[in-house]
């Protein structure tokens, strides 16, 4: 051919090919179906880098400070801001599980008008045009017309809801928070003369009492708690803070107790005035000023302390070393009760104030400048008032923030009935569809945490920032700027909520002007170290008050006591919707996607029930019906079921799961005392002759005398550093690194193996493991880890590659050990050589890598792994949509029939490789951090090269404590366990 | 035997390749139907994903391994009975060697599906071989799965090269008194056979070669099999008696399995005269031998537990007996190792329904010891928290179904279109005894 | 020249053939081969046949499957040298079985190929001069003289007890 003809060809050819190219202009191409590459990226956008954005967590009120991980314009991945001086980088797992609220497919994506019963998609400009109306109309028509219920918010944003209904010529809204600390803030006002929650310093305690506070779950704030609890209580100079729990069950808090006194629900009162009166006895009591001295004698006059322990029915011998602990404690500090308050709630919570000012009336571990922000909400008498009334006063608008009255107040019926009426018009401004939502007349979805400018301050010390981690994801406004529009309109002082913001936070001098602005953003917040509060003066005590309040504390029932634990999973029920929370089991009960009721075994026993059968709860207000599961973890007489599930509305991951302990509990009372009874008294439990089959991860909850979860009696500690093992048997085997050094002719067969400049491994000091589950949730944020359901769970198909194991003493069964499990990444890998095609095998590094696309399924490597650490797919595991835009991109999502395990999460790994090479060096010691280790609230994970002699993991593995999970079958696990320290209080 | 001529065991073995009857035939097509149950329930698995079995995490071998150990058990007395009976030169073996050899092969092929059915990704199975690519992906020779690809295969070669050519010198018989379509496929399948000296004289010759080396081939199979389990570090598993144990109940399955086929074999086919009471009676006696070593081998197992003081080992073993599953581990130990020991009293091994009934038993027997070893292991293993159970599902029934049916399907239709006995070596015993001479 | 005659003698009992062949070799009449429904020691010996060497061939088989099977194990592990369970790339201990099993696999080969080769079997047509009764209850002795002398051999036959079938251009008239 000719060179014309030639050129011809070729212009045809990439004609043809460009042709091609251009997608099909008639129908839309999926988003997931075509890759797109940028024509202009954003700036801070580079395809293939993570860009982190600070902000702060919405899930909880205590507002922990996050890093969002933006991916490609999606949120992938949330982890703690480690400026944060709430949470020091750290988060929960309900944290973690921010992203299941954002990606979740119930999701609700345009606002939906009630139109005879049916719902009805209209715009956004639409919804807004009918509140503009609605609440417009009744404004004229005369003052509080417009009533507003939020979830409790920052300053700024409560600020806005204030001017907006006072625009509507009605009062502020009322703040509603199911955990509301009301006894705490009563009693705080009895003792202190503040109605508010101070924080406390836990890390400074030498002693530390807790009446039912479960600060490990729920409380306040849990992962500030959980730091700080771990400062005073983990192993450091051969010595650790001792820490009591006295409750009616075992919350996780109380398992990590070194003494759990079990008593009456109701008779935690009584004890902390037995012992205040102990301490007022005690030479102690000399230092107190004599006013004070005087007024708390007058509070304990005439309670004899073995009264008191009959009363509450704690082990005498238990509460002698309690009080002798308190006598001789340098800095003790009491906390009062659980979030959700029992029976006598408010006595006991006051009761500890009074024993906290007997041991020390200056108070020094309780800092009233630093406010948790969870004290602005109202009373939940309040609210139960607001809502009965709801039908007299004559509102026309009720506006609902994000919040749900109809699951988390008892006696809801006449709430919801109220809802259903024509008037009030209801606007529940919601991204799911709950009980709430569902009896409002207008939905209007509003902008996510993780896509909103805001503000938030945990604590009244931070101001925390919210930006936008990624696109609005289904174009709902902020409900800010909800606000301005259909409120303020053409009187808005700013015209976006954003600059309102920003104009908010220069007028309260917290930020100087915009560029610092931008720097607080990226800090994450304004952070001034709070200044140490002054001592607490004695003479503001006022005993008159505490008199009245004690007036009504009552004689603990007789009977089966019901009470609602507040869930480390869902908090108060709002995180019933999000997968992985109802996936990883329950930390003390390994039951996943189930409430099961818990019973003590006599409990069970004189009722004729045993482990899974369905019983029938009532009490006078009302029934419910769940699985039994039987543990020594609650006291005899009482029944216990977390609060949480039972959703009837809630989307496909809620509805109609568990059942919710609120339906037993009576009405909001009179708002006398001004605190929920979330409890029920002489309830009858009676079976149905159904059997539940529960979704427990655990095969059996006893180690039978292996050494698996270990730990060591403080006293013997000095012993363990002279013992020096070297047998073959599981208890005389010595620890055998993963490195050549582990190499010992006399127990292996082949040479050792070298690697290659990095041995990557982990430590797990069970010593600092609350059992939390934080690195549970992460480990399935970052590693794509299929959500399976509670059927599977049942056929023992949970995929999980990280699971806190709850270990319980074969004699003693309310010490409890966790131990979070992953892969061992051993040396001598069992499921390597068993492998046809080395799908499993060894990398230069040490690590077990696991080649998914090389896998075909023969499970041997499962069966011959001691841990049981591996996971199969034994489907084609699913994520509904949206929710396959949270998929990790660095991380293979598997497919039907191969196996899989924790990776250590290589795709880090890699990247700091990358790092390095970029740099041209090694990497650093503390480089890498694994999911799991980078969540973990306490420390209890770290990772490092075991080769590198300075790295923190090879001196860790120094620490006579260091032991391998079944090491004398010399796999030489990558992976080294530090025991537990137990001690005798 | 005295009564017996060569013309008279020609004419008794050919009647049995005369046409077919219509119940006959009904059979085939019910174990054909049986086939396609099996088939369907693989597809849909295939489709849906192992899941649909009930397998899990910790045991995550269920029936499909269950069935493989069983089928390959199976497969064994049949090269054993023609292989070392032959070099003992017993010869009571001839009249069921050949029905034992086609055993042997059917079996394998049934077991050689299962590993396929058992995987997670079938389709990916080639893996597995060592196929040069240019990715240089190669199979793993340290794994236990490939000393089985390589033991099984080798195995179903050999004793399918070694039961045609046992079968040569009757192939020609056929041919030489068949007419039409079934003269020429005969021709075709007896490769010229005539029985010329010089044929004879290299025919020995390499039967005795063939004998002598499945032999070794026969236990290295099935030790091999054994160290599926032996090589892992489970407990229960990782022992070094499991070798000769395993081959021990292997013969002791195979030799069941020979009487459940032999006697209505004996039945329909009128093989009395051929397949005397003798020769079921001293399979029996056999059973009873390897019943005790089975027995033996239990008992080991228990002792090395407890000698060992190891507490992951007591517990298997104890919970083994006692646990979840010791309704399967008593039906285990009855069926292979107490009802066998009838066979001591003469009236009950020379009975046919008893000789049959047991047979039976041991049968249901082994493929219990299969499960128990299979699942209880795994499922009380190291670490309490992983502990879990395992109940097969109704997809596995099927392929179970499936897997029996297709071996009755092959050994039916070869039972009636090939000569089920061998009427070379009836006549070699009816002149010398029985041994292959030289 | 005369063409030779294919007369084969059937008898029903080893003893009868054995004899027969026994007569042919102190006549002049060739001994061609011998048919028997079973292997018989007694012919072979009136044969004298020699041991075959068919052995060799398995034994070759053997040796090349016992290398080919570690050489196969040794030579992928090297190509993919990944280490597995802290075994070193070439772990002999556990390739001693696929050496085994390879050993034995191709020494049964061997075993056939000897065979084929040695009988050159197969052979589907023109099975000439062969009695179908020799598979099933004679023993057939096949010899051949000149066209003349048939008689003779017949006789031969006769005496020894057997029946006698005389193959003329390949068509058997087969007279009693």
């Amino acid at each position: 051919m000719n060179r014309r003809f030639f050129l011809k060809l070729v212009g045809m050819g990439s004609i043809s090919i460009a042709a091609g190219c251009t997608p099909d202009p008639y129908n839309q191409p999926r988003p997931d179906k075509t890759l797109y590459s940028l024509v202009q990226a954003p700036d801070d956008m580079v395809t293939g880098d993570a860009a982190w954005y600070a902000s702060t967590c919405r899930e909880c009120p205590a507002g922990c400070g996050i890093l969002a991980k933006n991916r490609e314009g999606r949120v992938i991945k949330v982890e703690g801001n480690p400026h944060h001086p709430i949470n020091r980088g750290r988060l929960c797992m309900r944290g973690q599980a921010a992203l299941q609220g954002e990606y979740n497919p119930d999701r609700i994506r345009t606002p939906l008008l009630k139109e005879n019963g049916h719902w009805k998609p209209i715009t956004f400009t639409a919804a807004l045009s009918i509140l503009n109306d609605r609440a417009g109309e009744a404004a004229k028509a005369g003052p509080d017309r417009v009533r507003m219920v939020t979830e409790v918010v920052g300053e700024s944003l409560l600020g806005l809801f204030e001017t907006s209904l006072a625009h509507w010529a009605s009062k502020g809204p009322l703040v509603f928070e199911p955990f509301a600390y009301e006894s705490l803030k009563l009693a705080n006002q009895a003792a202190f003369g503040i109605e508010g929650l101070p924080s406390y310093r836990l890390d400074e305690a030498d002693v530390l009492v807790s009446l039912g506070a479960d600060f490990l779950e729920t409380w306040l704030s849990p992962v500030e708690y959980a730091r700080k609890f771990k400062t005073m209580h983990a192993i450091s100079g051969g010595r650790k803070g001792r820490f009591f729990h006295v409750g009616p069950y075992q919350s996780v808090t109380a398992a990590n107790a070194d003494l759990w006194l079990s008593c009456r629900p109701g008779s935690e009162a009584v004890l902390a005035l037995a012992l205040t009166a102990d301490v007022l006895n005690s030479e102690r009591a000399t230092s107190l000023p004599r006013v004070l001295r005087d007024d708390l004698k007058n509070f304990v006059a005439g309670l004899e302390r073995e009264k008191a322990i009959e009363v509450s029915g704690v082990s005498a011998n238990g509460y002698e070393r309690l009080s002798q602990s308190l006598l001789s404690a340098e800095k003790p500090l009491v906390l009062g009760s659980a979030s959700i308050a029992g029976p006598n709630a408010l006595q006991a919570d006051f009761a500890a104030n009074l024993l906290n000012l007997a041991l020390n009336p200056e108070l020094p571990l309780i800092d009233f400048e630093r406010r948790h922000r969870v004290e602005v909400a109202d009373s939940r008498s309040d609210l139960a008032v607001f809502f009965r009334t709801l039908q007299q006063e004559a509102v026309d608008v009720l506006l609902l923030n994000n919040v749900n009255p109809v699951y988390a107040l008892a006696g809801s019926a006449d709430i919801a009935a109220a809802l259903k009426r024509e008037t009030p018009f209801t606007v529940a401004f919601s991204n799911f569809m709950d009980e709430t939502a569902a009896l409002a007349d207008l939905v209007i979805p509003t902008a996510f945490s993780l896509e909103s400018w805001d503000e938030y301050g945990g604590t009244s010390d931070a101001v925390s920032t919210l930006q936008p981690a990624m696109g609005r994801f289904i174009g709902a406004p902020h409900i800010g700027d909800v606000f301005m529009k259909a409120a303020l309109g053409k009187t808005a002082p700013e015209n976006t909520y954003k600059t309102y913001l920003i104009a908010g936070l220069i007028s309260r001098g917290l930020v100087r002007n915009e560029s610092d602005w931008l720097k607080t953003l990226q800090r994450g917040g304004i952070f001034e170290a709070n200044a140490r509060s002054r001592p607490f003066d004695p003479a503001k005590f006022d005993a008159a008050a505490g008199r009245r309040l004690l007036a009504s504390l009552s004689e603990p029932a007789a009977g089966l006591t019901f009470l609602a634990a507040p869930s480390l999973r869902f908090f108060d029920g709002r995180g019933a919707n999000r997968p992985w929370l109802c996936e990883i089991p329950d930390p003390l009960t390994r039951v996943a996607w189930q409430a099961p009721v818990l019973l003590h075994p006599d409990t069970a026993k004189t009722l004729g029930l045993k482990q899974g059968d369905l019983v029938r709860v009532s009490s006078g207000s009302g029934q419910l019906e769940a699985p039994v599961y039987v543990t020594p973890g609650v006291r005899p007489q009482v029944a216990v079921m977390a609060l949480g599930q039972g959703h009837v509305e809630f989307g496909r991951y809620a509805a109609g799961r568990g059942s919710n302990p609120v339906a037993l509990f009576a009405a909001e009372d009179d708002g006398q005392v001004g605190m929920p009874r979330l409890f029920a008294e002489g309830v009858q439990i009676a079976a149905t002759g159904r059997v539940v089959k529960l979704a427990n991860t655990d095969g059996d909850r006893t180690q039978h005398g292996r050494k698996i979860a270990a730990s060591v009696a403080m006293e013997s500690l000095a012993s363990l550093k002279q013992s020096k093992l070297n047998g073959l048997t599981m208890w005389d085997f010595p620890l055998t690194l993963p490195l050549p050094e582990g190499y010992d002719p006399k127990r292996d067969f082949y040479k050792p193996h070298d690697h290659d400049g990095y041995r990557w491994g982990m430590v797990v000091d069970l010593d600092r493991c609350v059992g939390c589950g934080a690195c549970a949730a992460a480990c399935y944020a970052e590693n794509n880890i299929a959500v399976v359901g509670g059927e599977r769970i049942v056929e023992g198909r949970e995929m999980a590659w990280l699971s806190v194991e709850r270990y319980v003493d074969a004699v003693v069964p309310e010490k409890i050990t966790f131990l979070p499990l992953m892969c061992q990444h051993c040396d001598n890998a069992p499921c390597e050589s068993v492998c046809p095609v080395y799908a499993p095998h060894h990398n230069k590094e040490g690590m077990n890598n696991q080649i998914y696309n090389r896998c075909i399924g023969t499970r041997f490597c499962s069966q011959n792994c001691p841990y049981k650490v591996r996971r199969f797919n034994w489907f084609a595991w699913e994520w509904p949509e949206p929710m396959q835009l949270q998929l990790n991109p660095n991380v293979t999502v598997r497919a039907k029939g191969v196996m899989e395990k924790c990776s250590f999460c290589v795709q880090r790994i890699k990247e700091a490789h990358n790092w390095a090479k970029n740099e041209k060096r090694t990497i650093r010691d503390g480089e890498i951090v694994p999911a799991c280790v980078q969540t973990c609230p306490t420390d209890a994970l770290v990772f490092g090269s075991l080769m590198d002699p300075d790295s923190r993991v090879r001196k860790m593995v120094d620490d006579p404590r260091a032991y391998q999970i079944m090491g004398y079958l010399n796999t030489k696990p990558g992976v080294i366990y530090l025991k537990k320290v137990v001690q005798e209080v | 035997m005295n009564e017996l001529t060569f013309d008279r065991i020609d004419q008794t073995v050919l009647d049995t390749l005369r046409p077919a009857t219509r119940r006959y035939w009904i059979g085939v097509a019910a174990l054909a139907f049986g086939i396609l149950i099996g088939a369907a329930c693989w597809i849909y698995q295939i489709f849906v994903g192992i899941g649909v079995g009930g397998q899990n995490i910790p045991v995550a071998w269920g029936t499909y391994l269950i069935n493989f150990v069983f089928w390959v058990g199976i497969a064994h007395s049949g090269t054993l009975i023609s292989a070392i009976l032959h070099l003992f030169r017993a010869g009571w073996r001839n009249p069921i060697a050949r029905a034992a050899e086609t055993m042997t092969v059917f079996a394998v092929c049934v077991a050689g599906l299962f590993p396929f059915i058992h995987l997670g990704r079938v389709w990916m199975v080639y893996y597995m071989l060592p196929i040069p690519t240019q990715r240089t992906l190669w199979p793993n020779f340290t794994s236990p799965l490939i000393f089985d690809v390589v033991a099984i295969s080798t195995y179903l070669t050999v004793s399918s090269l070694f039961w045609y050519t046992g079968m040569l010198p009757d192939l020609a018989i056929v041919r030489d008194r068949a007419v039409g379509v079934r003269k020429k496929i005969f021709t075709w399948l007896s490769l010229g056979w005539t029985g010329a000296h010089e044929q004879w004289r290299h025919y020995t010759r390499i039967y005795l070669f063939f004998a002598a080396l499945a032999t070794p081939l026969v236990i290295s199979v099935h030790s091999v099999v054994s160290w599926d389990f032996a090589l892992a570090v489970v407990p229960g598993w990782h022992t070094t008696i499991f070798a000769p144990y395993f081959v021990a109940g292997a013969i002791h399955s195979g030799l069941a399995m020979v009487l459940t086929l032999m006697i209505p074999l004996r039945k329909i086919f009128k093989y009395e005269a051929i397949i005397t009471l003798h020769i079921l009676e001293s399979v029996a006696k056999t059973i009873i031998f390897t019943g005790l070593i089975v027995g033996f081998a239990y008992a080991t197992e228990f002792f090395i537990a407890w000698y060992s003081r190891n507490p992951v080992e007591i517990f298997v073993f104890a919970w083994r007996a006692t646990g979840d599953y010791a309704i399967p581990f008593w039906i285990m130990v009855t069926c292979n190792t107490i009802i066998p020991l009838a066979f001591f009293i003469k009236k009950v091994r020379t009975t046919i329904a008893w000789l049959f009934g047991i047979s039976i038993a041991v049968n249901i027997g082994m493929w219990y010891e299969r499960f128990i070893i299979i699942i209880t292991s795994v499922g009380r293993d190291f670490l309490p928290n992983t502990w879990g159970l395992y109940r097969p599902s109704l997809v596995e029934f099927g392929i179970m179904l499936g897997s029996f049916s297709l071996f009755f399907f092959l050994f039916v239709l070869f039972v009636k279109h090939m000569p089920s006995v061998s009427m070379t070596e009836m006549k070699e015993t009816l002149v010398e005894g029985g041994d292959h001479g030289h | 020249m005369a063409i030779d005659t294919y007369i084969m003698g059937l008898f029903r009992s080893e003893d009868q053939a054995v004899a027969a062949v026994h007569d042919l070799k102190n006549s002049q009449w060739t001994l061609h081969r011998t048919h028997s429904p079973i292997p018989s020691r007694k012919l072979s010996e009136a044969l004298d046949l020699k041991t075959s060497k068919v052995g060799w061939y398995t034994l070759c088989g053997g040796i090349f499957g016992f290398f080919a099977g570690f050489a196969l194990a040794i030579f992928t592990a090297e190509r993919w040298d990944l280490i597995v369970s802290g075994k070193p790339i070439r772990a002999l201990v556990p390739f001693v079985i696929v050496g085994f099993e390879f050993t034995v696999l191709f020494a049964i080969f061997g075993n056939l190929i000897g065979f084929l080769t040695q009988t050159r079997l197969p052979r589907m047509q023109n099975l000439d001069h062969y009695d179908e009764r020799c598979s099933g209850a004679h023993f057939g002795v096949l010899a051949s003289c000149a066209s003349g002398q048939q008689d003779g051999l017949t006789d031969l036959f006769r005496k020894n007890g057997g029946d006698v079938r005389v193959f003329d251009d390949q068509t058997a008239t087969n007279e009693r």
